[in-house]
């Protein structure tokens, strides 16, 4: 039986900055279910980070609002927690792990001691010893050597540093942890370490995982589900293998899916998605696609499609939302 | 007849560190013919951005030569240079960082013109401008804009335009689509494919990713901590990879489909100090297939079948 385990409902997030309001998430739907990796797909200034930081509540002060009709993660509201509650959720229920392994670890402060912080924090009780035990534990599920724990940063390379931050993220044995293009960074060879390891140790602790990537190769390794954002909104959703393998596609998915170079054929042209992203100052009426779409219909500019059908194989197109009650939601 | 354009013989860089020397290109020997594309594959730190300001000399060389149309680059004085920078040029990985924040986009692709003095009155310059603008693809209207205006993608351009606008015949591409999102990768691609086709450009493509360097290299030569482990033409290394590393690379692409969802063989540990590296293979530590004969001397690339060149002593 599956359980939900996040639920996100039509989430904005505005970023107020002095060159004008910036739309960053427009409307997100999004449903996570327990144990299961999920794969948050799109180009850069898609919206996905954003999404990952709204469900942390970690967005700037003042400049980045957000608002949901429900954001739920287990039997927490996040929507309306307060910074306090918040605080006991972040590293222990749901941990985080940036884009660059470079820039997130503390310079100054010895590996060890950065993964014993948060589990200080949370269990305040706990004595030195078994804290200290409990770092050599996690450090060695990583796969790095329990004795390098008093070296600072500077002395890992790019994958052994990403391996301590996943320890980090990790100590607590979270429900969810959030990856924010945790092998991006990695050179190819390391990566394919990386997410091996990130998918055993997810199942030993029976963590669920939002994976953000742009990279479909990494999702078709590691991923359950995938979720395809563009420009603030999840435009299709579905199985890996309804995503990989379906017939039936957003034609963003079908572009994106275009633009990859194919290893296995030869072929001298790539299809590229012509044109560029919409800029996210402004708002779009109808899809936020359609000036790029090869498929548009009039409907499109000034309509925005409702998505269909809900529950399994989302799509959000004009091309699939062609019963009654599903134009009707796309009217509102 | 081909011709060969560059060629690059025993070519080394040394740079002097406080722990000894490190060899960040070591014995590379290479040839490119006239509007070829030659594929340079590796991981960070394997030597491939260094060989390719080498071959511009825009460092200098430990030792080696690099040969342009049959002349020694690196005998030339700083003056003869100047004519021969003409003719090779640059396109750099990163479009934020390489271009000036206060020059205009008409400013930043005139330069080149300005500095070698091609081109005199400021007529000539500006239809160049224009001319360059067109050919990459960017709209006139974004003439006067700086570089924080435009996207990735169009800074990329105007990358291209500058590396173009003085004619050059040869272009050392250094990762330039890996700062892109993949849409607009596969547009800047085709066009530097076009314009490979349009004015017989001789490329020398640098690049981590083994699914980019594919569409555009004739031939391909993956590095490993500053050797080239293996040569051979792009058909040929993807369909039969020889050396242990080349298939560890191949296999640790993650491709688009449902097929390879099983986790190919990877392989262990990460790479090894190029700082007075042992003789012997480099690869030795992490390759599956390391005996005893793999260290004590270099392995010298040996041509094993047509134009397929490979260091490892499985082929011996």
């Amino acid at each position: 039986m599956t359980e939900k385990l996040l639920e996100i409902k039509n989430l904005h997030v505005i970023y107020e900055t002095d060159e004008g309001t910036v739309y960053a998430v427009n409307g997100l739907n999004l449903t996570m279910n327990k144990g299961e990796t999920l794969g948050l797909v799109g180009e850069t200034g898609a919206g996905k980070t954003t999404t990952a930081l709204s469900i942390m509540k970690l967005l700037p002060e003042k400049v980045g609002v957000m608002k949901s009709d429900c954001l739920t993660f287990g039997s927490y509201d996040i929507g309306g927690a307060s910074k306090e509650q918040m605080r006991l959720l972040r590293g222990k229920e749901i941990s985080m792990i940036f884009q660059d392994p470079m820039t997130s670890l503390n310079p100054v402060i010895t590996v060890g001691d950065q993964i014993a912080e948060v589990l200080e924090f949370h269990y305040i009780d706990k004595a030195k010893a078994s804290i200290s035990g409990r770092v050599d534990e996690i450090l060695e599920l990583v796969g790095l050597s329990p004795e390098r724990k008093t070296d600072y940063p500077h002395q890992f390379s790019g994958g052994m540093k990403q391996r301590v931050v996943i320890a980090m993220a990790l100590a607590c044995e979270p429900k969810l942890l959030l990856a924010d293009e945790p092998t991006t960074a990695l050179d190819v060879t390391i990566q394919a370490q990386v997410l091996d390891m990130m998918k055993k140790l997810k199942e030993k602790l029976h963590t669920s995982m939002l994976l953000i990537t742009h990279d479909l190769g990494v999702v078709a390794k590691t991923c359950d589900r995938v979720a395809i954002m563009y420009a603030g909104e999840v435009i299709e959703m579905g199985t890996v293998e309804q995503i990989f393998e379906g017939d039936n596609h957003h034609p963003y998915t079908v572009g994106l899916f275009g633009s990859i170079p194919d290893l296995t054929k030869i072929e001298r042209r790539l299809k590229p998605i012509e044109g560029l992203m919409p800029d996210p100052t402004k708002l779009h009426r109808g899809c936020p696609f359609y000036a790029r779409c090869p498929e548009r219909l009039e409907i499109c500019e000034t309509k925005k499609p409702g998505e269909s059908p809900a529950d399994s194989h989302m799509i959000k197109c004009h091309l699939y939302t062609k019963t009654e009650g599903q134009l009707q939601e796309g009217m509102q | 007849m081909e011709q060969p354009l560059i060629q690059a013989i025993d070519l080394k860089k040394y740079f002097r560190t406080r722990k000894g020397n490190l060899h960040a290109v070591d014995h590379v020997n290479f040839t490119i013919m006239k509007g070829k594309t030659l594929g340079v594959v590796g991981e960070s730190g394997c030597g491939k951005s260094t060989l390719g300001r080498l071959v511009l000399r825009l460092l200098k060389a430990t030792g080696g030569q690099v040969l342009f149309e049959g002349k020694d680059i690196f005998a030339y004085s700083d003056e003869e240079m100047l004519g021969i920078r003409k003719q090779m040029q640059i396109i750099f990985q990163d479009p934020y960082s390489s271009l000036n924040p206060r020059m205009t986009v008409s400013e930043i692709i005139s330069d080149p013109i300005r500095v070698c003095g091609t081109l005199k009155t400021k007529k000539e310059i500006d239809d160049r401008v224009y001319e360059l603008m067109d050919v990459v693809g960017l709209a006139e209207r974004f003439v006067n804009t700086y570089p924080h205006e435009l996207d990735g993608g169009r800074r990329q351009r105007i990358g291209i335009a500058r590396a173009l606008a003085l004619d050059p015949r040869f272009i050392v591409c250094d990762e330039p689509v890996s700062a892109l999102d993949v849409s607009i990768q596969a547009q800047i691609l085709n066009l530097m494919m076009d314009l490979q086709e349009d004015l017989g450009l001789t490329y020398m493509f640098i690049t981590h990713n083994l699914s980019v360097v594919k569409h555009i290299s004739n031939e391909i030569m993956v590095m490993y901590l500053g050797q080239c482990v293996e040569r051979a033409s792009s058909a040929e290394l993807f369909s039969t990879p020889l050396h242990p590393y080349t298939r560890a690379l191949l296999n640790a692409i993650p491709l688009p489909n449902l097929k390879s969802r099983e986790m190919a063989q990877i392989i262990r540990g990460e790479v090894t100090s190029p700082i007075n590296p042992e003789p012997g293979c480099r690869f030795y530590s992490r390759c599956p297939a390391a005996k005893t004969g793999c260290t004590g001397e270099d392995i010298p690339l040996k041509e094993v079948s047509d134009g397929h060149y490979v260091a490892c002593t499985l082929y011996r």
